[in-house]
């Protein structure tokens, strides 16, 4: 049987369900939850990209503040449209990717992963020390929401709302995952593979190892500087330490505990750990305890992360 | 005459900025060279080991040293089983797993830290109170207490590695892991005793970071961070690399403060690693692989 024949069905299913959740979830905090969850999903899964380039980026909070900053200080200092500055945001973020990219290409593994963690922290002191243009650690504040879309006598659409926000999150999601998936089943995707597998057969066939990787990182920055931008509009509050280190440790989290093999994992994962804390909210100061033994377990139980749960069971019930 | 007032308190401000760092790189290289496990929640150990003084010191009301070495040894002996249980099993494997439960351990125990003895700040007094001059500069007792005592670590950690039989299989094993079981060098016996004495490291550094600056859950982030850029520095697995890296960063951090800010010279410090590990990625004093 085709799997397609249930899959598209099912994401079809899926994404309606998305649409229809703001019909009978309305609290203003619950939407504000759902469109944080939707940018930790642009944001693991672009990291999932740049890690089936080859490469294991720390620095995805730090591209997160580089388009945080870039579309906050468009729209309030030079007062361009809001639109244009969610694109430079992303822009930003691949830029960034590029400039850094070939010099940290010349580093491999763990020591790549470092130096994307310090390149992080260099952009958050950036942010922290330029206060004439950032605001220092107080950062900026009064970031207008994105323009209203209107077109005479048809419709308009304003972004004042939580509602109209999770719509504009989601339907950036969406479009951003399937670029994400695209991207990964296209020509340039089967490359990256190649280069994850072996650095050096990859070579010996004619592919550009370190060009191949540049543009990973490149593309999974964008997105990385999308989501910040779209979070400076969303938040209208940012500072230079929302997304630091431990922020960026936590996309890792939920790459690896979803599962970084599919492109379904990091996703899963996402959702999952971003309300599994909203869950144990009850639990009030203990609650990062139910965060970090979960992490721990599945690592030890599921070493494919959450995603090959089925999987695992499956294979439990057919014994061995 | 304000020019080697300037100069002599920049030394000494390195200095003990560099003998902090080194205890942390330390114990962090130490970890990673003997079982090969990027420790992450190093910063957290050494954050504990700074509120275990604090609780011996001040709520027990001991002398601040005893409240030192007992934390020390306390949080030294909590790595041992803290390794057995969740970074055994991944030894010798894809290092993926061993990071994420690092992240998880390093969540619970700022969370430990948090519901025992709040997220407000806390500040250890220590009965070394009180300046001294030395070439001019202004020190404080506390400071050199820090350097004093770090640098009795780190003499002792050295003997203990290349003048013991026990530091000279942990170091033939980091070199070699097969060649090491074939000499009878068990690797679970030096992950248990690495892992002692990089905690112990790291407990000393907070219980002394803590006499100078304030407390708070968060404060292993930075240590860790500096940690990390000190190995990077000197040269992953390299002893004397991270003593080296460990006051190129200290000195970067008495230097420039005076003249710009503080930030400054985390900025400085940090742009310098990338530097360096763009242009010589095995560190100053580290080989190539």
């Amino acid at each position: 049987m085709d799997r397609r024949e249930i899959t598209i069905p099912l994401n079809c299913a899926l994404i309606l369900f998305l649409f229809l959740i703001p019909l009978f979830v309305t609290g203003a905090y619950q939407l504000h939850v759902l469109v944080m969850t939707g940018i930790a999903v642009v944001l693991t899964s672009s990291l999932r990209l740049i890690f089936n380039s080859g490469q294991l980026s720390l620095g995805q909070g730090g591209m997160m503040t580089l388009g945080a900053y870039t579309s906050a200080l468009l729209v309030t200092k030079l007062g361009l449209s809001t639109w244009i500055a969610l694109g430079a945001s992303a822009a930003a973020g691949a830029l960034l990717g590029l400039l850094v990219g070939y010099p940290f290409m010349r580093l491999k593994g763990i020591y790549f992963s470092l130096v994307t963690v310090f390149m992080a922290e260099v952009i958050r002191l950036i942010a922290e020390q330029w206060r004439s243009v950032t605001g220092g650690t107080l950062g900026i504040s009064n970031i207008p929401a994105p323009d209203a879309i209107a077109i005479p006598g048809l419709f308009n659409i304003s972004f004042g709302s939580k509602v109209s926000f999770y719509y504009l999150t989601l339907i950036l999601v969406l479009l951003s995952l399937l670029a994400l998936y695209a991207l990964e089943r296209s020509r340039i995707g089967l490359t990256w593979f190649s280069v994850r597998e072996s650095d050096f057969l990859s070579e010996s066939i004619g592919i550009d190892t370190a060009s191949s990787k540049v543009l990973g990182f490149c593309i999974g920055s964008f997105f990385a500087g999308l989501a910040g931008g779209l979070y400076s509009q969303y938040n209208s509050v940012i500072t230079p330490s929302g997304f630091g280190f431990i922020y960026s440790m936590y996309v890792l989290i939920y790459m690896i505990v979803g599962g970084g093999q599919s492109f379904l994992g990091p996703i899963l994962g996402a959702v999952i750990l971003t309300f599994l804390p909203e869950v144990a909210r009850p639990l009030k100061a203990y609650q990062p305890y139910i965060f970090g033994g979960v992490v721990i377990l599945v690592m030890f139980l599921l070493p494919g992360g959450l995603v090959s749960l089925p999987q695992r069971i499956m294979t439990l019930f057919k014994g061995r | 005459m304000a020019g080697s007032n300037l100069v002599a308190q920049i030394i000494l401000n390195g200095l003990m900025a560099a003998s902090i760092y080194i205890l942390v790189a330390l114990g962090l290289t130490l970890v990673l060279s003997m079982t090969g496990i990027v420790q992450l929640a190093h910063g957290e150990i050494y954050m504990l080991g700074a509120y275990g003084t604090y609780f011996f010191c001040v709520v027990l009301g001991l002398h601040y040293l005893l409240a030192l070495v007992i934390s020390t040894l306390i949080i030294g002996l909590v790595g041992v089983p803290l390794e057995k249980i969740f970074f055994r099993p991944f030894r010798g494997r894809d290092f993926m797993p061993s990071v994420i439960i690092a992240v998880g351990i390093m969540i619970m125990l700022q969370t430990t830290a948090i519901v025992n003895f709040g997220s407000s700040i806390k500040v250890v007094t220590t009965p070394f109170r009180g300046v001294m001059t030395i070439a001019g500069a202004i020190v404080s007792w506390e400071r050199l207490l820090v350097i004093a005592i770090s640098a009795i670590f780190v003499g002792g950690l050295f003997l203990l590695l290349r003048r013991t039989k026990m530091g000279l299989g942990m170091l033939a094993l980091s070199q070699d892991i097969r060649g090491a079981a074939l000499q009878g060098i068990s690797a679970d016996r030096v992950s248990s005793v690495a892992m002692f004495l990089g905690c112990s490291l790291a407990a000393v550094a907070g219980g002394l970071m803590g006499a100078i600056f304030n407390l708070s859950p968060s404060m292993g982030g930075y240590a860790l961070m500096k940690g990390i850029a000190v190995i990077i520095l000197g040269g992953m697995g390299s002893l004397a690399g991270v003593v080296l890296g460990g006051l190129i960063l200290g000195f970067i951090d008495g230097i420039v403060p005076p003249l710009l800010s503080v930030h400054m010279a985390n900025l400085i410090g940090f742009i310098c690693i990338i530097l360096i590990l763009i242009f010589r990625p095995q560190g100053i004093m580290g080989r190539p692989s």
